[in-house]
């Protein structure tokens, strides 16, 4: 089977963001929490299947080397090839990057392509279920385990409220997951330093169209919460910690 | 102005988010019609309703597209929930809207809409501008469920073919818990702030001298230090008891709405935590220093 994994990069939300109304401009990036478990997720499916996975990170020219540890983590775990897209441009539309991301994707043959269902940043679109419609093959989002059953994939979705559905997919597909069917594996440092220096990257640029429809009018901090916080020594806190668990009488 | 409410369905049953998305489309339109994909009881959602034989699928995009094409909305509400945003996206680019996601309000601007959403983990909103027709993916929570209920308008069933590619298999229920934390008083839960999965020790005697249970969020669970039965939030359980304290968990959407308790007490090293929003006192503080202080300050009252 042919799996590509997108991995992409996301303000890390640890360090503090620059807010002004045109923009944010974060700290530091990190992988995307759900991409990392996409990735995972479909070196268990090679593992279970066979094939060969496929890691294409997404970014930007400013964030492009954001993502080198991340891919170089991917190869670490077992991924064979290593891509990164680099975006003509930066987008907050899901559907603009969908549209390049198929262009790009489209005579690459893949059986599945697995992005993580969700980014921090995705208030304008998602790109799994975007990307599909784009390449015009089927989409399921929400996944947390993927086995290839006859030549489809058999996909476990989330549904809410610990219930799952489960549902037959033919191939070719995207597959959103949101975790991995097992935690991530633990890549020990002296093994990632070595992947940094044997993984080998393909870079291609891709052009992103401009779409018009949704702009964004302004970024701005949402509201400080209406309580005060306790803050000093842990002493102090704990002796307040108590005094409110007796008020709302749990002591 | 018409709005198109598509419903979520899930086991036959619409849910709760649905009556919230009518309940604002009905501020806002001047005629709702509501689409239901599914054998439920559609009498109580307070619209005209449109109800399609099928299950929860992605492939419902397909439904959502013929009648837009038959009614021509100028909005279409999904709810950002796991089933809607499958549908909400797909539909979105097979039809080249503009769509808004993470979204907590909407208001009408001239000819187009105002979204606002809640990005970055709670940590940044979000004004869009979205031209007409554009789709809308709701969070939950954001309207009152209230405004949505009543009785059905009209209920008109269509027959609507979709393609192949996806097929539903069954429902597989959640596994017999050992726990149920939606039952308990006190919970006591843990995030990414706890650090380390042998901390979740400390989490487990606080509970035991409150006389409560543990939960944690879903980093916790993916990374198999609790159960998955123990998970708060859209994908796990949502706890409504007296009280839940939330230990080193940020406090993003997607958790916070499966935190229904009457008090939420948040301990996190980050003082802009969104988490401390919604919680009735916050301190700020690391959660591995303070734990072991509280339950010994805890054990003093309770003359233990």
């Amino acid at each position: 089977m042919k799996i590509c994994a997108i991995l992409r990069v996301v303000p890390d939300l640890v360090e503090d963001i620059e807010i002004n109304e045109e923009e944010l401009i974060p700290f530091a990036y990190i992988a995307n929490e759900r991409d990392e478990h996409a990735v995972e997720e479909a070196l268990i499916l090679k593992e279970k299947a066979g094939g060969t996975v496929d890691v294409l990170g997404v970014v930007d020219e400013d964030t492009a080397g954001d993502i080198d540890d991340a891919l170089a983590m991917a190869y670490a775990k077992g991924a064979d090839n290593l891509i990164k897209a680099i975006l003509s441009r930066k987008t907050y539309r899901r559907y603009e990057v969908a549209k390049a991301l198929a262009g790009f994707l489209k005579d690459k043959n893949y059986d599945v392509i697995i992005p993580g269902i969700q980014a921090i940043d995705a208030f304008a679109g998602t790109l799994g279920g975007m990307l599909a419609r784009c390449m015009r093959i089927p989409y399921i989002g929400g996944a947390i385990e993927i086995e290839a059953q006859d030549g489809a994939l058999s996909v476990k979705k989330e549904l809410g409220g610990g219930l799952l559905g489960e549902y037959r997919v033919s191939l070719p597909a995207v597959v959103g997951v949101v975790s991995a069917e097992r935690p991530l594996k633990f890549v020990p440092f002296a093994r990632l330093k070595k992947a940094m220096k044997e993984a080998k990257v393909e870079e291609v640029d891709v052009e992103v169209p401009e779409v018009e429809g949704v702009k964004v009018t302004r970024y701005y901090e949402p509201p400080k919460p209406e309580i005060t916080l306790l803050e000093g020594e842990p002493e102090e806190i704990a002796d307040k910690l108590v005094e409110v668990l007796r008020e709302v009488s749990v002591l | 102005m018409n709005i198109l409410v598509f419903a979520e369905v899930i086991e036959n049953e619409v849910q709760e988010i649905t009556y919230e998305l009518v309940g604002k489309a009905n501020q806002l339109a001047d005629k709702v019609v509501t689409l239901a994909v599914g054998e439920a009881d559609v009498n109580s959602i307070n619209s005209d309703v449109i109800q399609v034989e099928g299950e929860s699928s992605p492939l419902n995009y397909v439904v959502v597209k013929k009648v837009f094409e038959e009614l021509k909305p100028s909005a279409v509400f999904f709810g950002n929930t796991l089933a809607g945003i499958d549908v909400a996206a797909q539909f979105a680019a097979d039809m080249a809207l503009p769509i808004a996601t993470m979204v907590t309000d909407v208001s009408v601007d001239g000819d187009g809409f105002v979204a606002t959403s809640v990005a970055y983990g709670g940590k940044v909103m979000v004004d869009l501008a979205l031209k007409s027709p554009a789709v809308f993916v709701v969070n939950r929570g954001s309207f009152p469920a209230e405004d949505g209920k009543g009785s059905a308008k009209s209920v008109k069933k269509l027959d609507i073919e979709i393609e192949d590619g996806i097929e539903f298999a069954g429902y597989i229920k959640p596994e017999v818990e050992d726990i149920d934390i939606s039952k308990a008083d006190i919970v006591v839960s843990v995030g990414r702030g706890i650090g380390d999965e042998a901390n979740i020790e400390l989490a487990e005697e606080l509970a035991e001298v409150l006389g409560g249970v543990v939960s944690g969020s879903r980093p916790v669970v993916d990374s198999g230090w609790l159960p998955k039965t123990r998970q708060v939030g859209r994908s796990g359980k949502t706890v409504a008891g007296k009280l839940y304290l939330a230990l080193g968990i940020s406090g993003a959407t997607e958790h916070i709405e499966g935190v229904k308790a009457k008090n939420v007490i948040a301990v996190n090293i980050d003082r802009n935590a969104p988490i401390f929003r919604v919680s009735r006192c916050g301190a700020v503080a690391d959660v591995l220093e303070l734990v072991p202080l509280l339950i010994e300050r805890i054990k003093e009252v309770k003359g233990e």
